[in-house]
């Protein structure tokens, strides 16, 4: 486009700005051509102005011939988000670092300008973002909204104003300070902590709570505080969330501006009603509270002054009287003696650790060493096969085994007469006796039996595998080993056929003469006597 | 018999020490023992079997088979007499033993009653051999189904419980209707009357098994 041109347009652009501002608020009630067009122009210079901020936008200029009131607004919002987004960081590296903010300063005063700028566009942008909605027709909500939003904006401008005041004096002193140490906020701290001794603070904490309370945020920090406030989002519940903090923010402003000028010394000194009150806030804040009133009690005590020793002889008094008085009262039914459960209060005995003899061994108790251990005695009897089963004990059988008579079922082929003839031979003549059926089917059973082993023998060839060893008594006699096995004894061995233990003949532990204790020579000779007295007697009985 | 003979001949031989005689009194008689025909003053001794009309045409079939032992073996003559439906026997001269007669006709009845003729001919060769007949209604009152079912019980399946006792007890039975006929020693016949008895009265075949079995090896065991 021609500069010209675009100055021209921009003129007017303000022009219509201008008008915008100017414009009553009932007015914007009812739909009109020209205010719209005004509007239009206005934000298309504001789009044009912030261009240069935002690198990223894919429009130069905002298009609004023909276009939807959505199309539009969204081509801002496209632009306005990451513009946002960067002034939010901006803003809170300004916070971090206030130094850096002096160096724009210090840039030009053209960067403070620019700074202002930036805001008063913000501002507008909120403004014009209020009046696309206006022409939504979402009207009245809205309108607080702007109102609002406007007397929010302006409140920012001026804390920013008064902060950067502040950081400019604080940079105009200059010399001492570095990164490290700043002695505005050493000046800040030192104003802090005494307030927060006396109470002061608090409130102002205390007010910042409840908000982040009602923001669901714990901590409150300060750059949440303003970028929510700076927050220029049209969502309706930030909106309300905005109102609530303007409102607090306000009270707070009062609140703080009060105590300030009024500070007494009831404030001071003997606020315990009103510390206890206030006991909701933080915990840092009442660990303090604590010491502090702490500090105030024994102020007071230092007042009424008993002396130690008047202490002392109280303590004992109270404590023998409470003595006295159990001495006095009944016994607690522990202390009683034999007590049923009549006796006692219902559920007592629950509380009371009772000693119990038990007669039952306690379960032993798993552990891991105990399960362990089984488990090791398990493995072993295991491995070696040791279980103990059952044995069957066997009936020592001394009968043989009754031939059991099956019973027949069948017509008996023989007469009545040959069964009786062949009882009467078995009877008389056993030996001659025919085989009765069971022997006949023992017989087939046993020609059955040698064919099958025959043919099993014919397998193996004919070689039979060696008989078991069936022990026999044989007679060991008591001949030198080498005797028996050779014919011509070459030398007398030693070694006899028997065992020294099927050698000796005799009981006992056989002791040698010069071992004997005297009690055991006694016995032997009480031994001696008494046989020697039985065998007289036998001879006597014999004579006679 | 002859025992009877040797006992009386034993007893005429024996002298009596003791007693002294005053008169010589003639030597007793030594008699030798009566003849079956000469008993009952030489006449001749008969027996008569009824033959009952279902042994008609079985006593047709056997007739050689009754006839050879009867005559030859224990000489006794026997003839049927068609007309009167009867079988008679009679001594001959030769018979040895009076008692002959009474056994072959108690072979003929057993006969008639409806046991096998080989099981009937142990009755001519052993002596202690029995027949007793008995009724269902002398055990217990039965009448129509329970009757038939009772007579089924006693034979039980192909007849096998009958055979079952008949083999355990060494006898023979005959279920003839109600009526029963056993054959056999008096002990065998005991135990078969049980165990038959025991059946009618209603005891499942097992049970009697059971018994007859422990009976039977009692029996065995004896000898």
């Amino acid at each position: 486009m021609i500069p010209s041109a675009m100055a021209s347009s921009t003129e007017t652009a303000l022009e219509s700005l201008h008008h915008i501002k100017s414009t009553e608020p009932p007015e914007w009630l009812v739909p009109k051509q020209e205010l719209s067009q005004a509007v239009r122009a206005a934000s298309k210079l504001l789009f044009s102005s912030l261009k240069p901020y935002c690198p990223k936008s894919p429009f130069d200029q905002l298009l609004t011939e023909g276009f939807d009131v959505e199309q539009i607004w969204q081509q801002i919002d496209l632009q306005s988000q990451p513009l946002l987004s960067s002034l939010r960081r901006e803003v809170k590296k300004f916070e971090k670092h206030p130094e850096e903010i002096s160096k724009l300063k210090d840039g030009g005063v053209g960067g403070g300008e620019k700074k202002k700028k930036v805001l008063e566009q913000i501002e507008t942008d909120n403004v014009v973002n209020d009046d696309e909605d206006d022409d939504d027709m979402d009207m009245d909500e809205d309108d607080d909204d702007e109102e609002e939003e406007d007397e929010e904006g302006e409140e920012e401008e001026k804390e920013r104003g008064t902060e950067e005041e502040s950081e400019n004096e604080g940079e105009e002193k200059g010399g001492i300070e570095d990164k490290f140490l700043k002695i505005k906020e050493l000046q800040e701290y030192l104003e802090e902590d005494e307030a927060r001794e006396f109470g002061l603070k608090k409130k102002k904490t205390k007010a910042e709570s409840k908000k982040e309370e009602e923001d669901t945020e714990e901590e409150g920090d300060d750059d949440d505080e303003e970028d929510e406030n700076e927050g220029s989002e049209d969502d309706d519940d930030e909106a309300e969330e905005e109102e609530d903090e303007l409102g607090l923010f306000d009270g707070n402003d009062e609140e703080d501006e009060d105590d300030l000028e009024n500070a007494r010394y009831e404030d001071f000194f003997s606020r315990k009603k009103n510390k206890s009150s206030k006991e909701k806030a933080k915990s840092r804040d009442m660990l303090e509270e604590d010491s502090g009133s702490d500090d105030e009690q024994d102020v007071d005590k230092r007042k009424d002054g008993p002396s130690k020793h008047e202490k002392e002889l109280d303590k004992l008094r109270s404590k023998i009287e409470e003595m006295e008085k159990a001495n006095l009262d009944p016994k607690v039914w522990t202390m009683r003696g034999e007590v049923t459960a009549a006796q006692r209060q219902k559920n007592s005995a629950l509380e009371v650790d009772l000693d119990f003899e038990h007669n039952v061994r306690p379960a032993p108790v798993i552990t891991e060493e105990v399960t362990a251990s089984l488990e090791d005695l398990i493995k072993t009897r295991i491995s070696e096969g040791l279980f103990d089963d059952v044995q069957k004990a066997r009936t020592s059988s001394s009968k043989a085994p009754r031939e059991i008579k099956e019973l027949d079922e069948s017509k008996s082929k023989k007469a009545l007469a040959e069964v009786y003839e062949e009882e009467f031979v078995q009877k008389t003549d056993p030996a001659s006796a025919l085989l009765t059926f069971s022997d006949e089917l023992k017989k087939e059973a046993s020609m059955l039996f040698k064919k099958l082993c025959l043919k099993l023998d014919a397998l193996s060839h004919f070689h039979f595998t060696p008989k078991p060893v069936v022990e026999d008594m044989s007679i060991q006699t008591n001949v030198p080993a080498l005797a028996m096995e050779e014919i011509a004894p070459m030398a007398v061995s030693d070694a006899a056929m028997l065992a020294p233990e099927e050698v000796f003949s005799g009981k006992g532990d056989i002791k040698e003469e010069a071992e004997l204790t005297k009690a055991e020579r006694k016995r032997r000779r009480a031994n001696k006597k008494r046989k020697f007295k039985a065998e007289a007697a036998k001879r006597m009985g014999k004579k006679a | 018999m002859s025992t009877e003979a040797a006992a009386t001949m034993e007893i005429e031989t024996v002298p009596s020490e003791s007693k002294p005689e005053s008169n010589p009194l003639p030597p007793k008689p030594k008699f030798e023992p009566l003849k079956a025909h000469e008993m009952s003053d030489g006449r001749v001794q008969f027996r008569k079997v009824s033959v009952p009309p279902h042994r008609y045409s079985p006593l047709k079939k056997y007739w050689m088979d009754i006839y050879t032992p009867v005559y030859e073996q224990m000489k006794i003559d026997i003839r049927m007499n068609l007309k009167a439906r009867k079988v008679e026997l009679k001594t001959r001269q030769d018979t040895p033993d009076i008692s002959n007669l009474q056994k072959c006709a108690d072979f003929v009845q057993a006969f008639m009653l409806g046991f096998d003729v080989p099981d009937a001919i142990a009755l001519l060769r052993l002596d202690e051999l029995y027949v007793e007949s008995f009724e269902i209604k002398d055990v217990k009152t039965l009448r129509g189904e329970h009757l038939s079912r009772a007579i089924g019980r006693l034979s039980g399946k192909g007849g096998k419980t009958k055979f079952a006792i008949e083999n355990s007890t060494k006898t023979r039975t005959v279920i003839a209707d109600t009526k029963i006929h056993i054959l056999g020693s008096f002990a065998n016949i005991k135990i078969a009357r049980d165990s038959l008895c025991s059946l009618i009265l209603g005891s499942p075949a097992g049970k009697v098994y059971s018994k007859l079995r422990q009976v039977s090896a009692r029996l065995a065991e004896r000898f």
